[in-house]
C-alpha cells in the first residue's frame, strides 16, 4: 500500500448571493442538490478528501455569505484561504459584473499567492443565459484564472473544478511538498536494502568450539 | 488601538510600556482575556530591565482605568516566550498564534491574534530578553517591588462595586455609607446602573483572580526554588537525550540476545569468565534492552514516516498527521480485503542446512535449483555456520559472506533474484530472495533474532526470522536451531515457545504494538529442530532406514510425538517424510556417523508451515551434498498470495474515504438559531432593551462563543451585550441568549451625532465549526443626555423635534465655533434642559432634606428624560430626588465637562487661590462659563437653606467637585490629593459671592 500523508488546504467559495455557492459545495461533498435558496448567513465549511497527483489532500471548503451587508466580515476570512472560487451565475449579468469587485477584495484581503479560479454556475439554465461562455473565458483570461462553467444541478464540471483548484494550490506549493515527498518515500529500492546490510568484519578465527 | 497607552497610565515614573497586545490566557479549559504589556525600566546606571505586565481589562481598554494589573513576569535570564503549535489542533494559516511563556517558576499559555502586531510584540520581547552574556549583571528587578506593595491600594481586586464603573458616577464615592441604603430594597435607578457596569466590565472571573502574584503557577505544584526546578527539568532532558543516543548506538539485529557487546568484553580481554558476567547482566535487563531497541526503531520510523508535523516555518501549508484517520482507513481496508484482492500462487523454495561450521566446498545447485521451474521466493536457512568462539562472542564471521555468495550463485538460473534480507544470530542465518519482478511488491520487511542458548539467551541456539509483506499477504519465515541431545526434547519445546514469545517485529506505524510470529497469514518454519528418534537402538533405526520403512520409523520421531501431544508447533503442518534422516553422516560421505559417539540417525532438519492456501509440492533431502555431517533439506510450496486489483482497490478506498468524510462532516458542530435579525426601535438613553433568541444544538456537543470581528476588540458594539456570550451545548439541547442594548454616556454622544448607529453584526462561532452572523439594527432617539453644552445652547427647540441632521451637525460642532457667536444666531445662555431641572429644584426642592444624596427612581428618570427631550416640561412630575439625580447624570454625561478638560490642571493648581480661580473660570468658553456660574448660584441658593435641607459646602463641593472637574485622562479613581483640590476649588465658589 502506498504510503499516505496528508496535506490540508482551505478553499473558499465567494460570489453574489444566490449564484449557487452552497449548492456547489453540497454537490461536491454530499452529491446532493437543493432547489430552494436558503441564503447562507455566516460561514460554513465541509471537509473532503481527494487524491491529486498521488497525494492525498484533505480540503476544507468554506462557504461564505454572499449578501452584500456581510461582506465586510466575510472578507476577513479570505486570508485563511489558499484557493478561492469566484462564482457567478450565467443567468445573471449582474453577478458577472460583480466578479470585478470580488477580485479586488481578494487582492486586498487574501494572502499573496492565493490561487483563484472563475466559475460560471447554473450552466444548465441555457434558456435564461445572460452571460456568454466567451465572456466568462475572456474575464478569466484577463485575470489569469482558469475557467469552468458548472452546474450544481446537473453535476457538470463540479469534481473537475474542485480538483483543478486543488491542483493549482498544490502546484503553487510544490517546493514545500517536494521536500515532504522525498522524505516520505518509503519504497526503498532493493539496491538500497542491500546497501544497508553490514559487511562482515573483524578478525577471522577458525578455532572451533562445539556448543551443542 | 494602541493599548500601551492605557497601560502606560498605570505605570510609575521611569517605567515605559514599549508595546502591548491583547491575548487570551489559556488555563486548562478556561480562556481569559489579558493585556500583555512589555514594560521597560531604565536603571540609574543606564542599564535596562524588562518585565511583562499582565492586565485584566475591560472590553475596550482605552485608559488606565480600564485595566487592572494581574501579574508581573520579569524578563529574567530564564524567561522564555516561544511560539508553540497547540496540541491536537490543526495548524492553520491565519489562526491565532499560541505562545508559551516559561520561567523557572511558571508556565503560561496565551493565544495572540494573528498578524504583524503580534509578530512585532514577540520580536520586541525577544529583544528585551537579557540573554546569557556573562559580562552583564543579572537583572535584579528591584523596581518591581513597588507594584507589589502598592497593590492593595492601587488595584481593586475586591468584588467590583457598582460605582467603580466610569460609566456611572464615581463622583459620589466619598459620600459613602449614607447614600443608597435602600438599594436592594427597591428597584431603583441604580439597579440599571449596576447592570450597566457589568456591560463594560466583562467576565467576572477575570477580576476574582486579579491579585498580584509574582509566581502563581509553579511547575508541578508546590513552591520549588526557581533554579532547582529548572535544573531538574534540564537533567531530565539530558537523560532523555542520553537514552536516545544509546538506543541509537545499539544494533537492532544484534541485540543482547546475540551475545555480549564489544565494550564489556574487549578492552580487558578477560575472556569467558568476564563474558559470563556480562551475560548475566544482560539477562537481568532484557526489558531495558528491548526498550532501547524499540526506541531506536521508533526513531527510524519517524525518519522514514511521511507525516511530518508542520512547524511554524511552513506558513503556507498545513500538514498534519491524521493518525487516527489513517488507522481507521486501514482497518476498513483490511475488513474489505476480499473486495479488491484475488489469490495468486507464488512458488516458494524453503531450504535448511546445518553446515557444521564448514565453508562452502561444493556447488549448492543440487539443493537450491533441483526443480525445473524457478521459484518466486527463496527462503534459505543455515545452522552452525561458524562454530568458532569469535563468531560467538563478536558476531563477526567470514562464513556469512562465503555462504551468502555460495547461495546467490546457486539460485535457479532461470530467473534473476534480488536479495531482500539477510539475518544471522551467531551460526543461525536466514536469507530471503525474491524474483526481481516481485521486488516492488515486497514491503514492511523486518528481521529479528532470539537467542535461547547458554543461559537461555545466548545465540548458539535460538532462531532468526524475517517477516515481510508480499502483495497483501503477510509472511513470516523462521529459521531455528533448537537444543541438542536426544533426551532434551522438552528443552526443544521450550526453545520453540521462547522463540514464539520473544520474537517481536516493530511495525511501520510505531504506535501499533509489535508483531509476533503468529500474527502472519503465512508462517514457514525451517531449521535444525534437533528432534531425534527415540526408543529404538541405533541398529534398529539403520535397519528400518535400509528398508526405507520411513513410516514405521516416523512413529518414533520425537517431533511427530510432541506435535501429536500438542506441546509444540501447534497448528503447523509438515509434509510426509519420504527421505532418510539427514543426521548424522561422516563428513564428505553418505556414511552414518562412525565416530565414538556413534549417534543414531535422526530427522533433525525439517520444514513446517501454517496458513491458508499453501500446498507442498516437494519435501526432500539432498544426499549429493557432502560438506557437512547433515544433509540439506528442501521443500517447494505453492502459496496463494492476496494480490491487489488496483482498480478495485481504488474504488474500495474511495468508498471508505467518502464514508469517512461524510462522518466527519456530520461531526462538525452545527446549530440552528430561532432568530437572526434583531431590530431595536426607538432606543433611548439609559433605557434597557432586550431581545432574545434560542440556539438549538444539533447532534454534536459544541462550544459557542460570540467572537471579535477582526480588528475589533469586542464581539459587538459597546452598547450591546449578549448574555451569555459563550457556553457549551450538549446534543439536542438549547440555550436562550439575551441581547441587551443599553446606551450610556460613553456611547450616547456618537449616537447623537450619527457617527455611530444602532447597527452591528455579531459573529456566533462554534468551536471547530461554523460561524453564524446575527444582525442588529435599530434607531436611537437623540437625547440631551450625552450632548455637549454648546450644542444644547444652540438647540432652541426640544432635541426630539429637530431633524436628525441638525442634531448631528450641532453635536459635531466644535466648541470654539460655538463661541464665535457671529456664526449662528440666537443661542441660549445655558442649555434649556439644565435650566428646567434647576428651576424645578429651585421651585420645589430648596428645602428638601438629603437632596443629591438619595437615589432617584428609574421610572421617574425615564419620565424626566422624556420631558426634557420633548420639551414638555409642564408635564414634569417627579420626586425631588429623581430630578436631582437626573441633574447629576446630566452633568456626568456631558462629553466635555463644565470645566473643560484643558482647564482641569490649571484649576487644580490655583485651588485655594480664589482670585486666580476666578481668573481661570473666566477663560472657559462662554457657555461653559455660564453653566458654571449658574450652577454655583443655584448651589449657593441651596446653602442659604441649609437649616432645612442640611446641605453644607463640603457636601456639595464633594458631589460637584468631581462632576464639574474631570481628569482629562479619564481616570475616575482620583488620588486623594487631586480629589481634595477639586473639592477645594468648588468650595471657594460656594463660600464667596459670584
Ligand atoms: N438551475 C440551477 N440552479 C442552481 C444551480 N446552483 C444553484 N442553483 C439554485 O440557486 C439558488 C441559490 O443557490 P445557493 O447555493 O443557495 O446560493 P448561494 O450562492 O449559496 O447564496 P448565498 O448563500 O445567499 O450567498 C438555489 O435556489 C439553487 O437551487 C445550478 O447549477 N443550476
Ligand atoms: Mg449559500
Amino acid at each position: 500500500m502506498a504510503k499516505q500523508y496528508d496535506v490540508l488546504f482551505r478553499l473558499l467559495l465567494i460570489g453574489d448571493s444566490g449564484v449557487g455557492k452552497t449548492c456547489l459545495l453540497c454537490r461536491f461533498t454530499d452529491n446532493e442538490f437543493h432547489s430552494s435558496h436558503i441564503s447562507t448567513i455566516g460561514v460554513d465549511f465541509k471537509m473532503k478528501t481527494i487524491e491529486v497527483d498521488g497525494i492525498k489532500v484533505r480540503i476544507q471548503i468554506w462557504d461564505t455569505a454572499g449578501q452584500e451587508r456581510y461582506q465586510t466580515i466575510t472578507k476577513q476570512y479570505y486570508r485563511r484561504a489558499q484557493g478561492i472560487f469566484l462564482v457567478y451565475d450565467i443567468s445573471s449579468e449582474r453577478s458577472y459584473q460583480h466578479i470585478m469587485k470580488w477580485v479586488s477584495d481578494v487582492d486586498e484581503y487574501a494572502p499573496e499567492g492565493v490561487q483563484k479560479i472563475l466559475i460560471g454556475n447554473k450552466a444548465d439554465e441555457e434558456q435564461k443565459r445572460q452571460v456568454g461562455r466567451e465572456q466568462g473565458q475572456q474575464l478569466a483570461k484577463e485575470y489569469g484564472m482558469d475557467f469552468y462553467e458548472t452546474s450544481a444541478c446537473t453535476n457538470l464540471n463540479i469534481k473537475e473544478s474542485f480538483t483543478r483548484l486543488t491542483e493549482l494550490v498544490l502546484q503553487a506549493h510544490r517546493k514545500e511538498l517536494d521536500g515532504l515527498r522525498t522524505r516520505a518515500g518509503n519504497e526503498l529500492a532493493l539496491a538500497e536494502l542491500e546497501e544497508e546490510e553490514g559487511k562482515p568484519e573483524g578478525p577471522a578465527n577458525s578455532s572451533k568450539t562445539c556448543w551443542c | 488601538m494602541d493599548q500601551s497607552v492605557a497601560i502606560q497610565e498605570t505605570l510609575a515614573e521611569g517605567e515605559y510600556c514599549t508595546i502591548a497586545v491583547q491575548g487570551v490566557l489559556c488555563k486548562g479549559d478556561s480562556r481569559q482575556s489579558r493585556l500583555l504589556g512589555l514594560v521597560r525600566y531604565r536603571l540609574e546606571n543606564g542599564a535596562q530591565e524588562h518585565a511583562l505586565f499582565l492586565y485584566t481589562h475591560r472590553r475596550m481598554a482605552i485608559t488606565g482605568d480600564d485595566v487592572s494589573l494581574d501579574q508581573i513576569v520579569p524578563l529574567s535570564r530564564d524567561f522564555m516566550l516561544e511560539e508553540v503549535s497547540p496540541d491536537g489542533e490543526l495548524y492553520i494559516l491565519g489562526s491565532d498564534v499560541t505562545v508559551q511563556l516559561d520561567t523557572a517558576e511558571l508556565r503560561l499559555v496565551f493565544q495572540l491574534p494573528f498578524g504583524s502586531h503580534t509578530r512585532m510584540f514577540l520580536q520586541e520581547v525577544a529583544r528585551a530578553c537579557p540573554g546569557f552574556d556573562p559580562e552583564t549583571r543579572d537583572p535584579e528587578f528591584l523596581w518591581l517591588s513597588r507594584h507589589r506593595f502598592a497593590e492593595p491600594d492601587v488595584q481593586s481586586p475586591k468584588p467590583r462595586e457598582w460605582n467603580s464603573d466610569p460609566g456611572t458616577r464615581s463622583g459620589f464615592t466619598p459620600i459613602g455609607g449614607g447614600r443608597y441604603q435602600s438599594r436592594n430594597a427597591r428597584r431603583g435607578l441604580e439597579d440599571v446602573l449596576l447592570r450597566s457596569s457589568s456591560y463594560i466590565l466583562p467576565g467576572g472571573g477575570a477580576t476574582e483572580e486579579s491579585e498580584f502574584l509574582l509566581a502563581r503557577e509553579t511547575l508541578g505544584g508546590g513552591t520549588v526554588g526557581g533554579r532547582s526546578a529548572r535544573g531538574g527539568l534540564r537533567d531530565e532532558a539530558l537523560e532523555e537525550a542520553d537514552r536516545e543516543m544509546s538506543a541509537g548506538g545499539g544494533s537492532r539485529e544484534r541485540d543482547c540476545a546475540g551475545g555480549f557487546n564489544l565494550d564489556s568484553s574487549r578492552p580487558n580481554g578477560r575472556g569467558l569468565l568476564m563474558d559470563q558476567n556480562s551475560g548475566a547482566r544482560c539477562q537481568d535487563k532484557p526489558d531495558n534492552f528491548t526498550r532501547q531497541n524499540k526506541s531506536k526503531s521508533e526513531i527510524t520510523d519517524m525518519v522514514r514516516s511521511s507525516t511530518i508535523t508542520v512547524s511554524d516555518k511552513a506558513h503556507i501549508l498545513s500538514m498534519h498527521k491524521f493518525g487516527l484517520r489513517d488507522t481507521i482507513v486501514k482497518s476498513h481496508l483490511v475488513q474489505k480485503e476480499e473486495d479488491y484482492t484475488y489469490i495468486q500462487n507464488f512458488r516458494f523454495f524453503v531450504g535448511t542446512y546445518n553446515v557444521n561450521g564448514q565453508s562452502p566446498k561444493e556447488c549448492l545447485r543440487p539443493w537450491l535449483s533441483h526443480s525445473t521451474q524457478a521459484p518466486d521466493v527463496y527462503c534459505v536457512g543455515f545452522q552452525e555456520l561458524d562454530l568458532s568462539k569469535e563468531a560467538f562472542f563478536f558476531h563477526d564471521t567470514p562464513k556469512e559472506e562465503e555462504w551468502f555468495k555460495a547461495v546467490s550463485e546457486s539460485l535457479h538460473p532461470g530467473a534473476k533474484y534480488a536479495k531482500v534480507k539477510l539475518i544471522r544470530l551467531v551460526g543461525i542465518m536466514l536469507l530471503l530472495y525474491v524474483k526481481q519482478e516481485h521486488a516492488a511488491h515486497i514491503s514492511e520487511v523486518e528481521a529479528e533474532t532470539v537467542g535461547t542458548g547458554i543461559m537461555g539467551r545466548m545465540g548458539n541456539k535460538g532462531g532468526v526470522a524475517i517477516r515481510f509483506q508480499l502483495h497483501n499477504t503477510s509472511i513470516c519465515v523462521v529459521n531455528s536451531h533448537l537444543a541438542a541431545h536426544t533426551e532434551e526434547y522438552e528443552r526443544r519445546n521450550q526453545d520453540y515457545k521462547d522463540i514464539c514469545s520473544r520474537m517481536q517485529f516493530s511495525q511501520v506505524d510505531s504506535s501499533l504494538p509489535p508483531l509476533t510470529i503468529s500474527k502472519h497469514d503465512v508462517i514457514l518454519w525451517l531449521g535444525d529442530l534437533n528432534y531425534r528418534i527415540e526408543e529404538l537402538d541405533v541398529e534398529k533405526v539403520k535397519m528400518l532406514i535400509e528398508e526405507k520403512a520411513f513410516q514405521t520409523l516416523y512413529a518414533y520421531d520425537q517431533l511427530k510425538i510432541q506435535v501429536a501431544a500438542k506441546t509444540v508447533f501447534e497448528g503447523f503442518t509438515e509434509g510426509e517424510l519420504t527421505f532418510q534422516p539427514t543426521y548424522k553422516y561422516d563428513t564428505g560421505s553418505d556414511d552414518w556417523d562412525t565416530s565414538e559417539k556413534c549417534r543414531a540417525p535422526a530427522w533433525c532438519d525439517r520444514v513446517l508451515w501454517k496458513g491458508k492456501n499453501i500446498s507442498q509440492l516437494s519435501y526432500q533431502s539432498h544426499m549429493a551434498l557432502k560438506t557437512s555431517d547433515h544433509k540439506p533439506v528442501s521443500s517447494v510450496f505453492d502459496i496463494g498470495v492476496r494480490v491487489v486489483n488496483e482498480e478495485l482497490y481504488r474504488k474500495t478506498l474511495e468508498e471508505i474515504v467518502r464514508s469517512l468524510d461524510k462522518m466527519e462532516n456530520a461531526n462538525i458542530p452545527s446549530v440552528s438559531l430561532s432568530k437572526r435579525e434583531f431590530c431595536f426601535e426607538n432606543v433611548k438613553y439609559m433605557q434597557l432593551q432586550t431581545e432574545s433568541f434560542t440556539i438549538h444544538n444539533g447532534q454534536v456537543p459544541c462550544q459557542f462563543e460570540f467572537i471579535n470581528k477582526p480588528e475589533e476588540y469586542s464581539y459587538c458594539k459597546q452598547w450591546l451585550t449578549a448574555k451569555p456570550s459563550k457556553g457549551f451545548l450538549l446534543p439536542d439541547s438549547h440555550v436562550e441568549i439575551e441581547l441587551e442594548l443599553f446606551v450610556n454616556k460613553a456611547t450616547a454622544t456618537k449616537l447623537n451625532s450619527g457617527e455611530d448607529k444602532i447597527e452591528d453584526i455579531l459573529v456566533l462561532h462554534l468551536d471547530r465549526g461554523k460561524d453564524y452572523f446575527l444582525s442588529v439594527t435599530g434607531n436611537y432617539l437623540p437625547s440631551c443626555f450625552g450632548s455637549p453644552i454648546h450644542t444644547l445652547c444652540y438647540m432652541r427647540e426640544p432635541i426630539l423635534d429637530l431633524p436628525l441632521e441638525t442634531v448631528s451637525k450641532l453635536t459635531l460642532m466644535p466648541v470654539q465655533t460655538a463661541d464665535d457667536r457671529s456664526q449662528l444666531e440666537n443661542p441660549m445662555e445655558i442649555p434649556k434642559e439644565l435650566w428646567m431641572m434647576v428651576d424645578y429644584l429651585y421651585r420645589n426642592a430648596i428645602h428638601q432634606e438629603d437632596l443629591f444624596q438619595q437615589p432617584g427612581l428609574r421610572t421617574e428618570f425615564e419620565h424626566i428624560r422624556d420631558c426634557l427631550d420633548t420639551g414638555m416640561i409642564d408635564n414634569l412630575c417627579a420626586s425631588n430626588h429623581s430630578v436631582a439625580e437626573a441633574l447629576l447624570l446630566f452633568l456626568e454625561s456631558l462629553p466635555e465637562p463644565v470645566i473643560c478638560y484643558s482647564t482641569y490642571h490649571n484649576c487644580l493648581e490655583c485651588s485655594g487661590n480664589y482670585t486666580a480661580s476666578k481668573q481661570v473660570i473666566s477663560t472657559l468658553p462662554t457657555f461653559h462659563k455660564n453653566v458654571f456660574n449658574y450652577l454655583m448660584a443655584f448651589l449657593q441658593e441651596l446653602l442659604k437653606n441649609s437649616a432645612k435641607n442640611h446641605l453644607d459646602e463640603n457636601i456639595l463641593a464633594s458631589i460637584f467637585g468631581s462632576l464639574l472637574l474631570r481628569n482629562p485622562a479619564g481616570r475616575q479613581k482620583l488620588d486623594m490629593v487631586e480629589k481634595k483640590k477639586a473639592q477645594g476649588f468648588i468650595h471657594q465658589f460656594l463660600c464667596s459671592p459670584v
